[in-house]
């Protein structure tokens, strides 16, 4: 009835969807720093899964080994921030919407570093972005004045 | 030094942890487009991993605090949030392996902040202001277009 690739893609949908819920609740019970320490352990356990399972290419060069491990750094601090804010009082409605506005970042340094052209419809999502993280933000604002 | 708690107070903490995120994951974002075309997913998800560790490590020597109690409950949900998380990375790889387009598959799982602000109002019984839902609308749209 769906092709493979639909119910794939609402997975990955729904469990990514489902993490920002569990990743308040986490927080809600332990500091950020212990709640990324078991992120990471569970992470490092499907890794592992992974690895012996499927075909993986150890031999890469070390510049791309060195960047692929760079990523993995910054993908987890961002991850620990993440856990602070939602530890800090943030609502995951709002953290989560807030902090996954991050490719516009990544388009920004496209552009700025790799010389990529913008498309039109990069450009509206710009736009709509700024106005989101504004509006998401003076949320926020409210809430702190509101002696939250 | 009034001005610094003023300003303090109008900017919550939840609020710069966020953006902190959004700029790393911006970063990681820029790293992962970069090694796209030089390893493959897999790989690359098993190399990010080995990236964890450093942090994890950091986190474990800078003793972490307990939180406000229920270490039980905590650990669950930060070990689910791993799970969730890397089950997701690998549905999502294998929905491009099934054959889905990047050109749909990202733009669609990248709506994941539906999901978690679906489950925050239900279970976490979070309240959506006016300003919010118009903000999340517009972060849908903007991710939507910036994911394409």
């Amino acid at each position: 009835m769906f092709s493979g690739w639909i119910i794939f893609t609402a997975i990955a949908l729904v469990l990514w969807g489902l993490s920002g819920v569990t990743q308040k609740l986490a927080t809600n019970h332990i500091s950020s720093q212990l709640s990324f320490i078991w992120f990471a352990v569970a992470m490092i356990v499907i890794s592992l899964i992974v690895a012996l399972s499927e075909p993986i290419h150890w031999r890469i060069g070390s510049g791309v080994m060195l960047l692929a491990i760079c990523g993995g750094v910054l993908n987890g601090l961002g991850a620990l921030t993440s856990f602070c804010a939602l530890e800090s009082g943030g609502k995951a409605s709002v953290v989560i919407s807030l902090v996954a506005l991050y490719p516009l970042l990544t388009v920004a340094i496209a552009v700025a570093f790799l010389h990529e052209a913008l498309t039109g419809r990069q450009v509206v999502g710009i736009v709509l972005a700024i106005i989101a993280a504004i509006l998401l933000s003076l949320d926020g604002e409210q809430q702190a004045s509101a002696g939250k | 030094m009034a001005m610094s708690s003023d300003a303090r107070r109008r900017i919550p903490g939840w609020l710069w942890y966020a953006f902190f995120t959004m700029i790393l994951w911006g970063l990681w974002g820029s790293v992962s487009k970069i090694l796209s075309s030089r390893i493959d997913e897999i790989t690359n998800q098993v190399y990010f991993t080995v990236g964890l560790l450093p942090l994890m490590t950091l986190m474990l020597y800078s003793k972490p605090a307990d939180g406000e109690g229920g270490m039980f409950a905590g650990t669950f949900w930060a070990l689910l949030t791993g799970v969730l998380g890397g089950v997701g990375n690998l549905a999502f790889f294998r929905a491009l392996r099934a054959g889905g387009k990047v050109s749909v598959v990202a733009p669609a799982t990248a709506l994941f902040p539906l999901i978690t602000v679906i489950f925050a109002v239900v279970f976490l019984r979070e309240r959506l202001r006016r300003t919010q839902i118009i903000g999340l609308a517009l972060a849908l749209g903007a991710i939507y277009l910036l994911s394409v």
